[in-house]
Formats: structure tokens, C-alpha cells, sequence
């Protein structure tokens, strides 16, 4: 029996309470097993952003709670809670969200820093980790002198850094084209396959879909349909 | 063995380096933060750099003019050190004096002595066909004079007294244009004589004099002590004796000596013959540093305006960096660490450009005389101010501006702490 990673009891989402409420989450009760590849799927407008969100702790749910191995993190303070994201939960975004300022290197170097890895540490998983989102001729070059796919498999090599134990990805292949896409949702497949990593997408993109083994889908920020799949894309 | 303070060191060495270590990523991100507005960044570092180089200017200004002032006051004015009698300070009346002979005696001894004038003076009229002023009349040793205060250095028309010519009087030329005076015409001085009696003299003008000091100028003529001592009835007598010194630090001995020697007589230091040039001292510190911090004050605000453009145009960029894991302190210290940077790249050019540009007007000076030399010795200073900046000015003002600017990267940095992960990064 696989271990349950996260849980999710009765999250509800409410912004604007007290003028004009807006209700993106409704009552939501889901969990999460070590090794799936979910993709939350729904039309825009249907909480998919804001419930990955409460998942990863970067927004409050209104009512609810969510339990990351053992840890209710709705109870955490804002300190607590970045130190819980920075050492269990990696992210990637839309838009790649990679510090314009340091290397690709430095950007996957960066997290196992705050988190206070020794020189050794860092310099033995920024190789590994750049060279399984083939990226490691590029170790040394700034994130603008990226193409859009090589920036976000290096947001993935960030996210992958802490070793967290899922990933939450935002539209991560929004803003790429087929081919990129493709590679990345081919790196993504593999590093669950060989490493069972967690990974929860938040996505209206197809080809996610199609090779997620689990697809969840919202509707009005409620669970319309949550279904698993025998064939998966990894 | 080592010691255990060797060790204390060693272990906060250590812990510095961790620190260092663990946080050198994000001084690197502050560091090169800086530059994406290069523009921006040089514009706060000219303004650190400008502050610190004004701020230094305004001390230099405000210490020249109060060493002005003071070498105008001990080498024109009052000498380092003055000798009265005791009934001399409350009222200036002739009846208040001592024998010149036997104070001379003792004055020749007084430690770091470079000239000492002994002067019989009296409160009185100077009158002429146009009108009359109250003066202080000065009877003084023309050489003496000179040699204490450099009198004869002063005379801007008609000559410093002539050997052989009798009841020659030097008139201010404050006072001589007030009363249409002129060398070779003739005025009258009336005064009280020891014996209370109106007595008057008249003398013929030999020159006029002008010092730094227009006011003094006005109500101070001088005549020969000899001919004021037979009007008054005092000889041999003196009311006044001024000592110049070689050096202002030899004041201490010189005062104690002659406090030693003459127990009968009032003996008193520039500081306290001269208070409102003491004031003018002591009050330095103050009025600099209060223009100082008008000037922080504008600087400051110039970098909270800045810190708090690049916290807001990144707030993005500070979304993500909450969302991955960096805590409210470090994002706190990234700000702060920022603006620190722009500060110590400023700073330094700041210090040189203020050293640079004392080093050059100590020498040249500011000749304010075409501009400011009637208001200027309306006050009692010259018209050339000499910059002078002390060393540790220098560094206060670092210190005030490094703190000005840390304490104005708070506010920015508090700005960027408010901001929740969720709503930063979908802006």
C-alpha cells in the first residue's frame, strides 16, 4: 500500500468575504499517494491555481485543513510554512520564476543554500540535477539567455533541489511550444517513474492530461470527476 | 595552550564564516540586484556619495569660519590672554587700574610669551563739526600694538602714528565713514579723568584702520597711551594689558603663571573676555549637524523612494522567492543588504571627494569678498573662509550617513515582508 503524502479535508476558499464573496474552492476532500502524476484539470475560473496553492501553503484556505505528512501546514506560521515548503514541497511555475540575476546553477544551487547543504552537497546535486534536465552546458548561463523550455526544465531542477517530496506545477507548459512540452513533460514522467516523486499539475494543456494517471477535475471549485487511469504516461 | 580568548575569537571567526557561507548567495543576489538598473543605482550611489561630500563641505565651512573667527579674535581682537583689575569687568572706569612697570616685570616671564601691550582705556566722545559718537578711547604703545595685534596692518588710509608728530588719533573706518572723517582733520575727545572731571583733548586724524571686525571697528579709536595717561591723570598706569602667545595650546601655563603672580589682578583667557566667540565654538557641532540632517533627511528619502520602486517592480520575483523557501529575515536582509551596497560603494567616493575638496580650499580658500565681505565682518569674520575638516568629522558623518541609509531600506524591506506568496507572484 503506497503511503499517503497529502490530505486534504473539507478545503473551502472564500476571497472577499465581506464585500462580494467569491467562492474558488468548495469543500474539497482529496489525498494524495507517494508516486502519482495528477493533473488538475478544469476551465479557467474553476480554482485549479488556488487550490494548488493551499496545497503548497502559498494561500490560507478559509475553512479546511491540509495535512502534509502528518503536518497540518494551515496551522503553521508564515516563517514555519517556508521552512516547511523549502524542505518538503518543490514548485513550478507558469512563467519559470527564476531569479533573472543568478545562473542556472546558482538558481538550482540556490534552494539546497537555504536549506544549508554543505559546498560538497550542493556541488554533487546541481551536476545531477542539470544533467537529468540535460541542461548541463548551460550551467553557467543566465536564465535570459534561456530559451523558455530550458528555463522551465531548470525551474524543474530547482524545484527537484531540496528534494522535496512532490511538486506542484503550475501550468508548466503554458508557455512552451510542442516540442518543449513534450521534453519536459518526458523529463517530469521520467523523474517519477525512477524516482517516484509526487508530482500534482494544475493544467488545461492536453498533452498533460494524457499522461497523467490520475486527472482531477474542478468545476465552480468543486471536485467534478477524480479519476485514476491503469495506463499513464509514465 | 591557547588562551580562552584566543578560542572566544577563533569561535565567533567561525561562526562569522558560517554565517557568510550560508548567506553568500544572498549577498550575491543584492550585489547584482544593484545593476539591473544601473542607471537607478548610480543615481543613489552619486546621491550617498554627494551627501556625505556635503555634509563634510558644511563642517568644513562651519569649523573654517569658527577658526576664523577665533584668529580673528585672539590676533585682532582680544590676544590669549587679558589682565585687569578685578573692579575692571564690571565697570570700565579708569579708576580701575595698576602700575604698568612692575605688571611689565612679570609679563616678560609670562611662558610662551610673543608680545604683550599694556593699554589705558576710557569710555568717551569723539566729536567732530558733524556730529559726535561714543567711543572707546585706547591708549596704547604704537609698537606695542603692533606687535600684539598687528594694528598698523590694519590702516586702509593716511599712515600708522608718525614719531614726530604729537596727538595723532587712528579712527575705525566704519566709524570714519559715519562721521565723514578723514586722515589730517581734527577731532575732540571728551572723557572723565581720574578725579571724575570732563576733560577734553583734541587730536588730528593719522590714519584710518579697518580689521575683520566692523563693529569693533565703529566704537574703538586708539591714541598714544602717554599723551590719554596725561589727560586722565595716569601716567603710569594701565588699565588693560593683552598677552599674544606663540602657540593657543600654551594658554593653560601662560594663564596659570600669571594667575600665580598677579593674586590681586584678573586674569582671563580669550574664551572668557571673548564668550560669543567661545559660543560660536562650542555651538559648531550643533548648527553643522543640524544642516547635516536636513541634508540625510533628503537622502534618505531619496533611497526609501528608490528601495521601495525596486521592492515593488520585483514583487513578483519576491513572491516566488517566499514560495521557495526564502524566510521573512532573509528576504529582509536582501533589501537591507542592497541598500548597504549602494551605501558602501557611495561612501568611499563621498570620503575622497570631501578630502579632496578640503585639501584643495584649506589652501585657496573661499574668497567671499565680492559677494559677502560687508556681512561677513558685520559678524566678525574674514572674508576668506579657510575650509578646516577634522578627521573624526570625517567619520561621524560616515557613520550618520551608513545608519541614515539602513534606516531608510526599513521601510521598503518592511513593504516587501507584507507581501503574501499567493497574490506576489500572480502580479
Amino acid at each position: 500500500m503506497k503511503k499517503t503524502v497529502i490530505d486534504i479535508h473539507n478545503v473551502s476558499k472564500v476571497y472577499n468575504p465581506d464585500t462580494i464573496p467569491v467562492h474558488a474552492v468548495n469543500n474539497v476532500h482529496l489525498h494524495f499517494e507517494q508516486g502519482e502524476f495528477t493533473a488538475l484539470v478544469g476551465p479557467s475560473g474553476s480554482g485549479k491555481t488556488t487550490l494548488l496553492n493551499i496545497i503548497g501553503g502559498l494561500d490560507a484556505p478559509t475553512q479546511g485543513s491540509v495535512i502534509i505528512n502528518g503536518t497540518d501546514i494551515t496551522h503553521l506560521s508564515a516563517n514555519a510554512l517556508i521552512r516547511f515548503r523549502l524542505h518538503h514541497i518543490g514548485f513550478v511555475f507558469q512563467s519559470y520564476n527564476l531569479v533573472p540575476v543568478l545562473t542556472a546553477r546558482e538558481n538550482v544551487e540556490f534552494i539546497m543554500l537555504l536549506q544549508g547543504v554543505s559546498k560538497a552537497g550542493r556541488e554533487r546535486r546541481v551536476r545531477e540535477l542539470m544533467a537529468a534536465v540535460g541542461l548541463s552546458d548551460k550551467m553557467d548561463v543566465r536564465p535570459a539567455q534561456l530559451s523558455g523550455g530550458q528555463q522551465q526544465r531548470v525551474a524543474v531542477a530547482r524545484a527537484l533541489a531540496s528534494k522535496p517530496q512532490f511538486i506542484l506545477a503550475d501550468e508548466p507548459t503554458a508557455n512552451l511550444d510542442s516540442h518543449s512540452a513534450a521534453n519536459l513533460l518526458d523529463m517530469m514522467a521520467q523523474l517519477n517513474r525512477d524516482e517516484g516523486m509526487t508530482f500534482i499539475f494544475s493544467t488545461h494543456d492536453a498533452r498533460v492530461i494524457e499522461r497523467a494517471g490520475r486527472v482531477i477535475t474542478l468545476v465552480d471549485g468543486s471536485i467534478a470527476s477524480d479519476t485514476a487511469r491503469v495506463e499513464t504516461g509514465v | 595552550m591557547r588562551r580562552p580568548h584566543t578560542e572566544f575569537v577563533n569561535l565567533n571567526v567561525f561562526a562569522c564564516l558560517q554565517i557568510i557561507n550560508s548567506n553568500h548567495m544572498l549577498i550575491l543576489i543584492a550585489w547584482r540586484n544593484l545593476w539591473r538598473h544601473r542607471t537607478r543605482s548610480l543615481v543613489i550611489i552619486a546621491s550617498v556619495a554627494l551627501g556625505i561630500w556635503a555634509g563634510a563641505f558644511i563642517v568644513s565651512l562651519y569649523y573654517g569660519m569658527g577658526n576664523e573667527r577665533v584668529r580673528i579674535a585672539i590676533e585682532q581682537e582680544v590676544s590669549h590672554l587679558q589682565v585687569h583689575h578685578p573692579g575692571f569687568q564690571d565697570d570700565h572706569d579708569v579708576a580701575f587700574h595698576f602700575n604698568r612697570d612692575s605688571l611689565a616685570a612679570v609679563l616678560r616671564k609670562v611662558p610662551g610669551l610673543r608680545a604683550f601691550s599694556q593699554r589705558l582705556t576710557a569710555m568717551g566722545m569723539l566729536a567732530n563739526a558733524a556730529g559726535s559718537n561714543g567711543v572707546q578711547i585706547n591708549g596704547i604703545d604704537p609698537a606695542a600694538e603692533s606687535d600684539t595685534r598687528g594694528l598698523h596692518g590694519f590702516v586702509v588710509a593716511g599712515a600708522y602714528f608718525d614719531a614726530g608728530r604729537r596727538h595723532q588719533i587712528l579712527v575705525g573706518k566704519k566709524l570714519a565713514d559715519k562721521m565723514k572723517l578723514a586722515p589730517g582733520a581734527k577731532v575732540v575727545l571728551t572723557f572723565q579723568d581720574r578725579e571724575q572731571h570732563i576733560t577734553s583733548g583734541a587730536f588730528r586724524i593719522a590714519g584710518i584702520y579697518e580689521t575683520a571686525n566692523a563693529p569693533l571697528d565703529e566704537r574703538n579709536v586708539y591714541v598714544r597711551r602717554d599723551e590719554l595717561g596725561d589727560l586722565l591723570g595716569l601716567p603710569e598706569q594701565a588699565t588693560e594689558a593683552a598677552v599674544l602667545l606663540h602657540d593657543d595650546a600654551q594658554v593653560p601655563e601662560a594663564f596659570a603663571f600669571l594667575r600665580s603672580k598677579l593674586p590681586e589682578l584678573l586674569v582671563e583667557d580669550w574664551q572668557s573676555v571673548s564668550p560669543e566667540t567661545a559660543l560660536v565654538m562650542s555651538s559648531l557641532d550643533l548648527s553643522s549637524f543640524i544642516i547635516i540632517g536636513i541634508i540625510l533627511l533628503a537622502l534618505a528619502f531619496g533611497i526609501i523612494n528608490t528601495m521601495l520602486m525596486a521592492v515593488l517592480e520585483r514583487t513578483h520575483e519576491i513572491g516566488m522567492l517566499m514560495a521557495v523557501g526564502m524566510t521573512k529575515g532573509r528576504l529582509f536582509g536582501m533589501v537591507v543588504l542592497e541598500t548597504a551596497f549602494l551605501t558602501l560603494v557611495g561612501s568611499p567616493i563621498g570620503i575622497a571627494l570631501a578630502l579632496l575638496v578640503n585639501a584643495w580650499l584649506s589652501k585657496t580658500g573661499i574668497d567671499l569678498t565680492a559677494v559677502a565681505e560687508n556681512v561677513m565682518k558685520g559678524f566678525g569674520y574674514g572674508a576668506v573662509i579657510y575650509p578646516d575638516l577634522p578627521e573624526e568629522k570625517v567619520w561621524q558623518i560616515l557613520v550618520i550617513v551608513c545608519l541614515t541609509a539602513l534606516l531608510a531600506s526599513v521601510f521598503p524591506a518592511w513593504k516587501a515582508l507584507r507581501m503574501k506568496p499567493a497574490e506576489a507572484i500572480r502580479r
